[in-house]
């Protein structure tokens, strides 16, 4: 099984491991619902390292990405990130991805670890016109998330400024950075928690030593580490996709509820494909009124006729009630609308809401 | 590594149970405390439920999954505790003080289980 850099932190911390796509990761440190709360109430971290790093370098990047994704790329300034997804032939999404403005021809794609090797084939096979490279990067990166309302507290303490939502900056490293090309890692102002937070994308040679001065910084208020089980919590609660779970090329951004992401005016791989899709389905959230958790393949009905199906589902530890995460036929996807789940066999009331089910 | 205290029987499928006369009473092992991640919900049965060893006694619901707990015994659920309806944590916290189900052993029933140390190994600890 393949380790992150930071593997050996997490097993002497008593992280309990899991395989997660191939990755031997920590599920949790002490207890998914402790760490959970941390991020909500305070600040923890999460080592999210195995997810991929790929360059796009060259005159054409811009023009290359612009080309691959439904999200308008050439408006982006330097120091910006943006949210968006790859679609296929299809117009359903292959993954969804944070592409980041190194410099104006030196573009940074993050996609999900289990997808990293079919996004790079993906682009590879569409490069061919397009002057630029790509560089896969995920086995030198490490990446490490804070998030939680006091990240600006702690950032301050390691003299780090805290960037604007979705923007990023760097900060004097002690080795090389392939992203970067010099000796400065990332600061970027993005997450998966839906909490103030920011991700380190540092070469792997600085991984151990800021994971243990967030550590040190984190104890002070009563926290620490967080294992891929709270992350898991914090997204669905929020409402954020998990690719591959939530969509596996079945589903386009306008059903999967990020049409925000399709600010591309131009042509891009999927476009008319996506548009004459016309999904009757839509991305919503649900909250059980009983005592029940849905899961992943849970079956909605409305009136005792099936109208979805649950993609993801949990226990909600801030609102104390199970929740799930999945699509459900748009006539039925008003948010309020009372359904049924059915959870091992029983009919399980719930309602329907936005995919963001926690403020 | 998982606490597995001398005095309980145990099972394959993670339960430890306690045989006082023809009664056992039946919880879940450390090892499936933490393999379940925080335990949210416990579906309990009701007092009369007949069930044979083996079969499914209870459901358990963590953040993470729903697990099955089985029936150690032929037998009657005699009573259920009723304290894990509101604090399911406690199976977390600690999982040989909170029991799960007392069961009336059925007639000529012999229940058979592991050992501790044949569980350790079970479990490969």
């Amino acid at each position: 099984m393949m380790r992150t850099t930071l593997y050996e932190e997490h097993v002497s911390a008593g992280a309990k491991m899991v395989d997660f796509h191939g990755w031997e990761m920590p599920i949790e440190y002490s207890s998914i619902m402790k760490e959970h709360m941390n991020v909500r109430t305070k600040a923890g971290i999460f080592d999210v390292s195995h997810m991929g790093d790929i360059l796009v370098e060259g005159p054409d990047a811009v023009a290359f990405l612009e080309h691959m994704l439904p999200t308008s790329i050439s408006t982006m300034n330097m120091g910006e990130a943006a949210y968006s997804a790859f679609l296929d032939d299809n117009g359903c999404m292959i993954d969804d991805v944070i592409v980041y403005i190194i410099e104006g021809q030196k573009l940074l794609v993050v996609p999900n670890a289990a997808t990293k090797d079919t996004v790079m084939n993906w682009m590879v096979k569409h490069r061919e016109n397009f002057r630029c490279t790509l560089k896969d990067l995920s086995d030198q990166i490490s990446c490490i998330a804070l998030q939680g309302p006091e990240t600006p507290e702690v950032l301050r303490k390691m003299n780090i400024g805290l960037p604007d939502s979705f923007k990023f900056s760097f900060f004097r490293i002690n080795s090389t950075n392939n992203i970067t090309g010099d000796s400065r890692g990332i600061i970027s102002a993005t997450g998966y928690t839906g909490e103030r937070g920011v991700e380190f994308i540092i070469p792997n040679t600085e991984a151990v030593g800021i994971w243990r001065q967030l550590i040190k910084e984190l104890a002070v208020i009563g926290s620490g580490p967080c294992g891929l089980g709270a992350r898991d919590t914090l997204r669905m609660e929020k409402g954020f996709l998990l690719s591959g779970q939530d969509f596996n090329r079945d589903r386009d951004p306008v059903e999967a509820s990020i049409s925000f992401i399709m600010t591309n005016q131009g042509d891009f791989i999927g476009k008319g494909a996506m548009e004459r899709r016309k999904s009757d389905n839509i991305f919503r959230g649900f909250i059980l009124e009983e005592r029940g958790i849905p899961r992943t393949g849970s079956r909605i009905f409305s009136d005792g006729s099936q109208v979805g199906e649950v993609t993801s589902g949990t226990f909600s530890p801030v609102l104390g009630k199970g929740i799930a995460l999945g699509y459900i036929s748009r006539n039925h996807s008003s948010k309020g609308k009372k359904v049924d789940i059915e959870i091992r066999g029983k009919m399980m009331k719930a309602v329907v809401s936005r995919p963001k089910m926690v403020p | 590594m998982s606490l597995i205290p001398d005095g309980l029987m145990y099972t394959k499928t993670h339960e430890w149970f306690k045989v006082s006369g023809t009664e056992v009473i039946v919880g879940i092992t450390d090892y499936a405390q933490h393999q379940l991640t925080d335990i949210v919900y416990v579906d309990l049965p009701k007092a009369g439920t007949v069930k044979k060893a083996g079969e499914v006694l209870l459901t358990v619901e963590s953040v993470k999954s729903a697990e099955d707990v089985y029936s150690p015994v032929d037998g009657t659920v005699k009573e259920s505790n009723p304290a894990l309806a509101d604090k399911p944590e406690q199976l977390n916290q600690d999982p040989y003080a909170s029991w799960m189900v007392k069961i009336r052993v059925s007639e000529g029933y012999k229940p058979k289980g592991m050992t501790p140390a044949e569980y350790r190994k079970h479990i490969g600890e």
